[in-house]
């Protein structure tokens, strides 16, 4: 009550300010907009139920500058200018900037940064769910210790727990939800070093699966479960040489064990028996090429209805893995693309969910070396080139505006990458020059790579801040400027609330 | 009775494309699929018969080799997404007739040669394809 009664005081407090100034541009739209901002930031109210559920959110490779981007990119594909769209995560009510850096990396790669999103401490770049304590690579360090993952904690409380991603569900952000590892890169045993007795991530994942800590687990990556010996249903071949078919092993444990959108389509969802779906011998399609598979958001509504049959609640990760591969691979089209897929997936969490029992957080593992050039008008396509402002109006020229060299350039470009103006020479050196025949259209194609600087075969990460947003129970413990393993200690307070 | 207007119609739909690669210049990867990675039209149109394809050259698996990869986009190893070389589907190999001329997997090249389809593996590297441009000329953009 006593809340309340400061939020109305609060919000008529406003309303009286603002009258008395008397502005003279108090009729402005934005102005307007920005008072309406303000009676709605007023009007929030910290929700301190215990979390039922958790959903964390993470699109790997999404940092401050792509999230950027994507709002663009799917505020334009929507008919609009795409700087004023707002994205499904960007209306919660709490945000706050998140830093990446692991223990030994200014660039963290995507093992120390989802280990410390799932056991709430930073680590080192390829290790996983391990303390920087350990070498990478060293197993028998990596045997002698122990972590407890959030996943074991929601397991304590009674609720179930599920993984999806759109990379392979053995890759660096699905396996730091169950897996614990000296090295991000031992998906399967054929990995492992000769000698060593840490499990491979796929082991890992059927171990739990089999505990019960891991109800869930929908992505791509079947190499890693089947021996080399047998093929899948797209005539692939897996990787294990110990001679286990872990998708066997899970239907023998009375799981669901799907390959394709037709099957998925079919599961029985909640029995409470395990479902294991691997669409893909490696990563799943980027969004733009995806047929025969699932899409991010068909899998997230999948996991939630089959996850929310259990009482006690659930925790849940959705990964699009893929927005980073695609940054890797210096293609903006496609990066937007399964932006997008992310943005769905997470508006089909909304709708499943209520902020009322459910935390959700989206957020992004770490930033790319994405960069963004101006000074372009309004509507530029984002994928296209940067056109100059029109000073007689909103929305640009439609002229292109053109660098020193007297060439059109790309609203968006990386740092370095595939896409180098800079190509290397018969005698080894490397240099270039920036095609003079860019139109907006080249850029606009699917396959286009953004242009590069520093030539490199992909295209790397960047230390840059990530966002995190929130809303739901306890999602107000988020604000300012915080460390990543922070993240954890939100899930962890919410879900433990007296 | 019919067969005549449904040849004449399915004719209409094969030389369209061809027009346009007459045209246009070289196809691009993407043409020869449908979006389920089926062949397509103008793929099924061209087969055995010459034709140019724009693309790049991912790093040869072997030197002084009359074999490469035709890739949509730059394509070399990724240290971080790609540690089991897991190459896309819609690539082309190519075999040349002579020894590959080695481009930077980032320089924009175009292939000229005959088209193949079905599937096949290569008896020395053991490289499987689907698709395959034989008696091949490639040279940058």
């Amino acid at each position: 009550m006593q809340k309340f009664l400061l939020s109305t005081a609060a919000v008529l407090g406003l309303t009286s300010f603002a009258a008395a100034q008397d502005l003279a541009q108090a009729e402005n739209a934005w102005f307007k907009a920005g008072q309406a901002t303000i009676a709605a930031r007023l009007a929030v109210q910290p929700n301190t139920n215990k979390a039922r559920n958790v959903i964390l959110f993470t699109a790997d490779g999404n940092g401050v500058g792509t999230n950027y981007a994507i709002r663009l990119f799917e505020g334009q594909k929507l008919g609009g200018l795409g700087d004023d769209h707002v994205q499904p995560q960007e209306a919660f009510p709490y945000a706050a900037l998140v830093k990446t850096y692991s223990t030994n990396g200014q660039t963290p790669d995507s093992a120390p940064t989802a280990a410390a999103m799932n056991s709430g401490v930073k680590t080192k770049n390829d290790l996983i769910n391990m303390p920087d304590s350990v070498a990478v690579g060293d197993c028998a360090a990596g045997l002698a210790t122990s972590m407890t993952l959030f996943s074991d904690i929601a397991t304590q409380l009674g609720k179930s727990v599920g993984v999806v991603s759109t990379a392979r569900i053995t890759h660096a952000t699905p396996a730091a939800v169950y897996a614990r590892t000296v090295n991000r890169d031992w998906e399967d045993n054929s990995s492992i070093p000769e000698g060593c007795a840490q499990k491979d991530i796929a082991a890992q994942l059927f171990d739990a699966m089999k505990a019960g800590t891991i109800d869930l687990a929908l992505g791509g990556g079947r190499q890693h479960f089947l021996p080399e010996t047998v093929t899948d249903s797209e005539g692939k071949p897996g990787k294990r040489t110990d001679g286990r078919n872990i998708t066997e092993e899970v239907k023998a444990l009375g799981g669901q064990y799907v390959e394709n959108d037709v099957d998925f389509m079919a599961l029985t969802l909640g029995n409470n028996a395990p479902i294991l779906g691997l669409f893909e011998p490696s990563h799943m399609k980027y969004e733009q090429d995806r047929s025969g598979e699932p899409s991010l958001a068909q899998m997230t509504e999948a996991a939630i209805k089959s996850l929310q049959s259990n009482d006690n609640g659930f925790y849940l990760m959705v990964e699009a893995g893929r927005v980073d591969h695609a940054n890797h691979a210096g293609n903006l089209h496609r990066t937007l693309v399964d932006g997008v897929a992310f943005n769905d997936a997470i508006r089909k969490a909304l709708e499943l969910t209520s902020a009322e029992d459910t935390l959700i957080i989206v957020t992004a593992d770490h930033e790319h070396a994405i960069s963004f050039n101006g000074y372009c008008g309004r509507g530029s396509a984002i994928t296209g080139l940067c056109m100059e402002i029109n000073e007689a109006g909103v929305e640009h020229t439609g002229t292109p505006e053109t660098a020193a060299d007297g060439k059109p350039y790309t609203v968006a470009g990386y740092l370095n990458g595939a896409g180098s103006v800079l190509v290397e020479q018969a005698d080894g050196s490397f240099s270039g020059t920036r095609p003079a025949d860019l139109t907006n259209e080249i850029a606009m194609d699917p396959d286009y790579l953004q242009q590069a600087l520093i030539p490199m075969t992909s295209e790397t990460h960047s230390g840059e801040d990530v966002m995190v947003f929130a809303q739901g129970p306890w999602a107000h413990l988020f604000g300012g400027t915080i460390e990543q393993n922070v993240i954890f200690h939100v899930m962890n307070y919410a879900v433990n609330a007296q | 009775m019919h067969r005549r207007p449904v040849l004449l119609a399915l004719c209409a739909v094969t030389a369209a494309p061809w027009r346009a690669v007459a045209q246009d210049g070289p196809i691009r990867l993407r043409d020869l699929y449908n979006h389920d990675l089926s062949f397509s039209d103008l793929a099924l149109a061209h087969e055995g018969k010459r034709l140019s394809i724009a693309g790049f050259m991912a790093p040869p698996l072997k030197a002084d080799s009359q074999f490469y990869v035709l890739t949509k986009m730059p394509m070399a190893v990724c240290p971080f997404c790609e540690p089991g070389q897991a190459w896309p589907d819609d690539i082309l190999a190519v075999y040349e007739r002579r020894i590959v001329t080695v481009f930077p997997f980032n320089v924009p090249i175009v292939t000229r040669g005959i088209l193949e389809l079905g599937d096949h593996v290569d008896p020395d590297l053991g490289f499987y394809s689907r698709v395959r441009i034989v008696e091949a000329v490639t040279d940058r953009a």
